[in-house]
């Protein structure tokens, strides 16, 4: 028997509407990829109890999560989909490419260690033309820097004193290509009186899926679900800085791995904005901000959108005296974490960030805010506008304000 | 002056019996016409489980019926493989059930010579995720799935390339005599009221509950139970095998996996007319209620729709069975003749789909008899048509999806098929996504006369998925319009009559994910559509 006749059976509820079909950015620039319906709720049906259907175009499908949001029947697509992959990549095997793709955390491992190489190397044209070739990564995609001073190398506590507790996820992206975002959620919740442990951890297994590494997936979601629940046990709150991380482990981990710990696990799991407006609903928030007079357009990422969480980056932003906000409210970027880098995906990534950066170039403003790395290397290859982390504009906010005797 | 055609045999009927006996007559080198008042399968034969029986079911009570079975299960597989799954079946006992019938069970079928095989517990639960966990005993047997749409259409087919004629929408308005012998029946077209004289030898009346009325027309009594079953369609196909519940046979004990759908039923009322559709909430609660013991949760899984049908079961004497149960499944075939006194009329009634062959082949031996025709039956070897077409489609660019459902489907049609999908873009839409059926393969299996939505979905499954044409019908509908295959009147029509249709059969089953499909066809062919009652629209 096929190990993918997965169970799962929220697609009985679609009722072929094509919600979801009509609000997903591939489907929306191409008629190359048969659609969330389809290779969704559709094909699960077709293959409950019969043969395996391996449609390739799957490859196409970035889980950015919009169709989920978008269905009115809460079928869980984007897990109906992220099994579609992994069939594709069973039946047909994972190009090598897609296998270095789906680990970033490798990748961040080597590539922070010999930082200025690989900083250097990836801006060395015969290089990239030669990677393209033998890789199939495409050679005018731009990659993000890497840091040899990790957040790791950096950072390593492992237990909170304070009262409120918080446990950071620290995600891939956070730890090797940008630790000073990471910096800067420590001294946040540091302004905020807030003592910050790391627990042990592996990448959130987002890139994973988008791969159809399915299995690999599955145990770094396990292994992160047994380590995080130590801490929310001991009255932990997990926060993450990477939107992509937060919904693995609010929605995804739930839905593939089916276990009480996952969705006992869910109910700790905050994004950093959003704990700071609870923090802000609660009274207890450190308002203390200095002014910063600035105009900036905030990009919310795929991710952060299928939360459901609203926008709690410009709520908490709007806080900042002179800190003027504006939702660009763009589709998705077309970067998708390791869809953008790949050859053969590259052109759907160009045409699908059109729009950010039309957007972006229309509003003109000072520079960019959003959550994800992915969706900053993407702005920052399409925009001249300089891209930051809500955390690093509070911790900016919270450092200026003048010292009082 | 009315057309006339000149034949040997008329069959009445379009049923899987009545395609039966006209490829069996044509095989053995008889003239024959087959009438039917509707489509391909109106009636009994495509409101049924589709169970190809192994036998297993009757081995208790109704031995004869138990070894006729098994034995036409195995020339089915063989025959018609394009219509039949070989998915096997299995026998759950759950504790309700009376322990004592387990062995008498398996002696029976040992002593009728159907295979059955004990499987362990916790194997069948692997094998069939939905099964009841607190089964006691499973035991495998060699049941399968048919097909009846393609079973009818394709026995037709091979009839009517081997010289058999057959005219669809024509109902039977007068078998007419000559002294006391039948000379010719005069049918009337259904859509244009045009009519027309068969002049025959022998008339066969195979019209399943519908036998009566034909009866009443050749004026001879023939007194049938029309049994009337409910059966209900899963929203998805939730086994891989038939599920049986290993008991003496009742209501809502077996579940037949259809394509992608399973079938679930069934219950016994008999009723007074053939055309008794009706369906009946309170009895389709009982159904699922019933089935909750084989299947834990049926009666919160999607459905659907549900429909009915009626067994016409034939009983000499006239002690009557409310539940029609202990009526004999075997097969009544009547010379009216030697009963009545009327000479070129037979009746053959009864049997089951599993055994259809066989029943035309023993009308058939009859009719040779009369005919003095010394052709011995081949249709226990000669093989219809196979289906399966994977050696096609190699270089055609469609959903892979689409492209499985042709492998088992296409059949005789599949170059046809494929030469239309690789040339014409158009060709390749996949107008029913529900069952994935491209414009193509609608083009492809087209059939003749009068352009009928729910024809095409015999056909092809168009619209038989869980949206029921909510999307299909009006792009099918479309789509004729735009390439000459129907006016917009006749569009109008099959719209409105393949929506009607649907709606009672959604209707039933309307709780929960079915009733906002529902509300959601109705909006889309009632308010978008402006689908109105006289089958206008502004499509």
């Amino acid at each position: 028997m096929h190990e993918l006749s997965f169970h799962e059976t929220t697609f009985e509820k679609c009722l072929k509407c094509n919600a979801c079909t009509v609000n997903c950015p591939i489907s929306n620039v191409s008629f190359d990829f048969g659609g969330p319906k389809h290779l969704g709720p559709e094909l699960k049906r077709m293959m409950d109890h019969q043969e395996v259907i391996d449609d390739a175009r799957i490859e196409l499908c970035t889980l950015c999560g919009t169709c989920d949001a978008s269905c009115p029947e809460n079928v869980h697509v984007s897990t109906l989909t992220s099994y579609a992959k992994a069939i594709h990549a069973e039946e047909n095997g994972t190009k090598f490419r897609d296998l270095i793709l789906s680990n970033a955390e490798l990748v961040g491992k080597l590539a922070s260690t010999f930082a200025p190489i690989t900083n250097m190397t990836m801006k060395v044209k015969p290089v990239r033309k030669a990677m393209q070739k033998v890789l199939g990564i495409h050679a005018d995609r731009q990659f993000p820097t890497y840091e040899f001073s990790n957040f790791k190398r950096r950072y390593n506590k492992k237990h909170a004193t304070t009262e409120k507790k918080v446990a950071y996820f620290t995600g891939c992206y956070a730890t090797y290509n940008a630790p000073d975002v990471a910096d800067s959620f420590i001294k946040v919740m540091e302004y905020n009186g807030i003592d910050v442990a790391i627990p042990e951890q592996k990448c959130c297994g987002v890139p994973m899926f988008a791969n159809g590494q399915m299995k690999q997936g599955l145990k770094n979601a396990q292994f992160n679900t047994n380590s995080l629940l130590e801490y929310t046990r001991q009255g932990y709150d997990i926060v993450m800085t990477c939107t992509s991380c937060t919904s693995a482990f609010k929605k995804e981990y739930a839905s593939y791995l089916k276990t009480e710990e996952a969705e006992e696990l869910a109910q700790h799991i905050y994004d950093a904005d959003e704990y700071l407006r609870i923090l802000h609903e609660e009274g207890v928030l450190n308002t203390n901000f200095a002014t910063i007079n600035a105009k900036v357009g905030y990009y919310a990422p795929c991710h952060m959108k299928g939360q459901g969480i609203g926008n709690p980056a410009m709520d908490i932003l709007e806080l900042i005296p002179g800190f003027e906000i504006q939702d660009m409210a763009a589709s998705c970027c077309g970067q998708c974490g390791t869809f953008g880098f790949k050859e053969e995906k590259y052109p759907y990534s160009l045409e699908l960030g059109k729009g950010l950066a039309t957007v972006v170039e229309e509003l003109d403003a000072d520079y960019t805010v959003t959550e994800c790395g992915m969706c900053k290397n993407q702005l920052d290859q399409l925009t001249n506008k300089q891209v930051k982390h809500p955390m690093q504009i509070l911790k900016t906010a919270y450092e200026k304000v003048p010292v009082t005797s | 002056m009315r057309p006339i055609i000149e034949t040997e045999v008329v069959v009445i009927g379009g049923g899987v019996t009545g395609v039966g006996v006209l490829r069996d007559l044509t095989l053995r080198g008889i003239k024959a016409v087959l009438v039917e008042q509707r489509d391909f399968v109106h009636g009994t034969s495509s409101r049924n489980h589709g169970l190809l029986h192994s036998g297993a079911r009757y081995a208790v009570r109704d031995e004869e019926a138990a070894i006729e079975s098994y034995r036409e299960n195995l020339i089915l597989k063989k025959t018609v493989p394009g219509s039949v799954e070989a998915t096997g079946g299995v026998f759950a006992k759950v504790p309700e059930d009376e322990d004592d019938y387990v062995a008498k069970w398996v002696k029976a079928c040992a002593k009728v010579g159907i295979p059955t095989k004990e499987i362990p517990v916790a194997e069948a639960i692997k094998q069939e995720p939905y099964l009841n966990k607190r089964v006691q005993a499973v035991y495998h047997v060699p049941d399968g799935a048919v097909d009846p749409f393609t079973l009818a259409i394709d026995v037709a087919a091979d009839a009517i390339t081997r010289g058999a004629k057959v005219l669809t929408y024509s109902e039977v308005v007068a078998i007419n005599k000559q002294g006391s012998t039948v000379s010719s029946v005069t049918v009337s077209n259904r859509y244009t009221g045009e009519k027309t004289d068969i002049h025959t030898k022998l008339v066969i009346n195979a019209a399943g509950p519908w036998g009566s009325h034909v009866a009443t027309l050749a004026e001879v009594p023939l007194k049938l139970i029309n049994n009337k079953g409910l059966l209900t369609v899963m929203n998805h196909r939730i086994n891989k095998q038939v599920i049986n519940r290993l008991r003496m046979p009742g209501d809502a004990d077996i579940f037949v996996p259809a394509h992608n759908v399973t079938i679930f039923g069934t219950t016994g009322r008999n009723v007074e007319s053939p055309e008794d559709f009706s369906l009946d909430r309170e009895e389709l609660e009982q159904m699922l209620k019933e089935g909750e013991a084989l299947v834990p949760g049926v009666t919160e899984m999607r459905m659907i729709r549900a429909f009915t049908g009626s067994r016409p079961l034939y009983q000499d004497t006239d002690d009557s069975d409310s539940s029609g149960r202990n009526v004999t499944r075997g097969l009544a075939l009547l010379d009216h003749s030697t009963r009545d006194g009327l000479e070129g009329f037979i009746t053959i009634t009864g049997g089951k789909l599993t055994t259809f062959r066989y029943m035309a082949e023993k009308t058939v031996d009859l009719v040779c008899e009369k005919f003095g025709v010394n052709v011995a039956c081949t249709t226990h070897e000669e093989q219809v048509a196979h289906r399966d077409a994977k050696q096609f489609f190699k270089e055609t660019d469609i959903a892979p999806a689409a492209k499985t459902k042709l492998f088992h489907w296409a059949g005789k049609n599949a170059k046809e098929i494929e030469t239309s999908l690789n040339n014409e873009t158009e060709d390749k839409i996949v107008v029913c996504e529900c069952e994935q059926i491209t414009w193509a393969e609608i083009k492809a299996a087209m059939p003749e006369g009068r352009f009928n939505l729910t024809d095409i979905r015999r056909r092809t499954r168009l619209g038989m998925g869980p949206c029921q044409g909510t999307f299909c019908n009006q792009r099918v509908a479309a789509l004729a319009v735009e390439k000459g295959i129907a006016t917009q009147e006749e569009a109008d029509w099959a719209l409105k009559d393949a929506v009607t249709n649907r709606v009672k059969g959604m209707g039933v089953v309307a709780t929960g994910e079915t009733s906002k499909q529902l509300q959601m066809m109705e909006t889309i062919y009632k308010v978008s559509l402006g689908l109105n009652e006289e089958g206008k629209s502004n499509v």
